[in-house]
């Protein structure tokens, strides 16, 4: 290939084509010139640079930078202290309501304990208003059915008047109990199965003698 | 020359201790890099003090953007890319600020002149983008893959704006020259 003028400037483009460039411009005073030219922007560009000391600048940066950071920090500290207030606030609201629970759980558990086993006073004179009438009318029931029992001789009236024997004991048993707790409703209610037993038990009498 | 090459701790060194807090870890990115970047500053905005304003909000944000950056980012580029965007911030506020909103022509070329000189005017006169080019490849000795890699350019691109860069500016000289 025979390198003409018009060829310079697919040769600055490629760089394989630079030598033969470089021939030509060896008898070429324009293409010796632009040739140059286009070494001495690469060779002078690095001189266009601009340098100057700023022993300023970065004692600045760092400035902002720690005061940057030292506003960071506090943010976080503010942060962390909310955020312990907030867990703090959480756990006093967590034992409040657990205290809460359990103060109402027992309130709620303790009226029906109470009630099942200890009676007001109120009930109590109630209970053994009625207990007195119900001994008097078994009492009255006893004395009918005693003459039964007393002339009868046969093995039912027998173990009738021992097993009225038994009640009566365990009877009077319990009541000396109930004179020492007299709020026991377990007691009266002990009780007051073993005069119907006794009742029961004299309603037989008379029946089986009728 | 490789842009941002630091010999006592690397790259990826240098922003996990920043992000730690690590200030002389940052001092280290900052000396390797501040002189170029005050150069590029001045270049885009023909003012030292404009160019250090734009130089310190770039490390600002350059700090305050080490928080998110990956491990295995390259430093130089992203630190460069930065700094163009601080310098076009400023260049925008300066031109709101300034009272006629046109910009002057570039001078002409003047005659008789050191050619170091008449490049420097010259390159006033050629499109920004060859500009930049030439200025990061040939003035503050980029590769292509760096320069590339700043203006988020495929490197081809790089390689081509160069040649026009150069190619303008022969002509320019040529002309001023005759």
């Amino acid at each position: 290939m025979t390198f003409d003028c018009k060829d310079l400037e697919r040769a600055l483009a490629i760089p394989e084509l630079l030598p033969e460039a470089r021939e030509h411009a060896k008898v070429c005073d324009a293409c010796r010139r632009e040739l140059w030219l286009w070494s001495e922007m690469s060779t002078l560009a690095p001189g266009l640079r601009e340098q100057w000391e700023t022993p300023e600048l970065w004692p600045r940066i760092r400035e902002t930078l720690a005061a940057q950071q030292k506003a960071d920090k506090r943010q976080a500290r503010v942060s962390r202290r909310n955020w312990y207030m907030l867990a703090g606030v959480a756990a006093v609201m967590l034992i409040a309501v657990s205290v809460l629970l359990v103060t109402y759980s027992r309130q709620g558990a303790a009226p029906a304990s109470q009630d099942s086993d200890l009676l007001t006073e109120q009930a109590l004179r109630e209970v053994e208003k009625s207990e007195a009438a119900y001994r008097a009318s078994i009492d009255k029931l006893a004395r009918l059915a005693e003459t039964r029992l007393k002339s009868s001789e046969n093995p039912g009236a027998v173990t009738a008047r021992e097993k009225l024997l038994v009640l009566d004991s365990e009877i009077s048993n319990v009541r000396a109990t109930v004179s020492h707790n007299r709020f026991n409703a377990q007691l009266q209610a002990e009780l007051a199965l073993l005069y119907r037993d006794k009742q029961d038990t004299l309603k037989e009498i008379l029946q089986s003698a009728q | 020359m490789a842009a941002g090459r630091l010999t006592a701790r690397s790259d990826a060194d240098l922003i996990q201790a920043s992000k730690r807090g690590d200030l002389s870890a940052f001092e280290e990115i900052y000396a390797a890099h501040a002189g170029r970047m005050k150069s590029i500053a001045f270049h885009l905005l023909a003012d030292r003090a404009d160019a250090e304003d734009a130089v310190q909000e770039a490390f600002l944000k350059i700090y305050r953007a080490a928080g998110g950056i990956q491990s295995d980012t390259v430093l130089a580029p992203w630190i460069y890319r930065i700094l163009l965007n601080c310098c076009y911030d400023t260049g925008r506020k300066r031109r709101r600020q300034a009272e006629s909103p046109l910009e002057a022509d570039p001078p002409a070329i003047p005659a008789n002149v050191p050619l170091q000189v008449a490049i420097r005017h010259a390159l006033g006169r050629i499109h920004p983008q060859y500009r930049m080019v030439f200025w990061l490849f040939e003035v503050e000795g980029f590769r292509h893959s760096e320069v590339a890699a700043i203006l988020e350019i495929p490197e081809g691109t790089s390689k081509k704006w160069l040649f026009e860069a150069k190619r303008e500016l022969k002509r320019l000289l040529t002309e001023s020259r005759a």
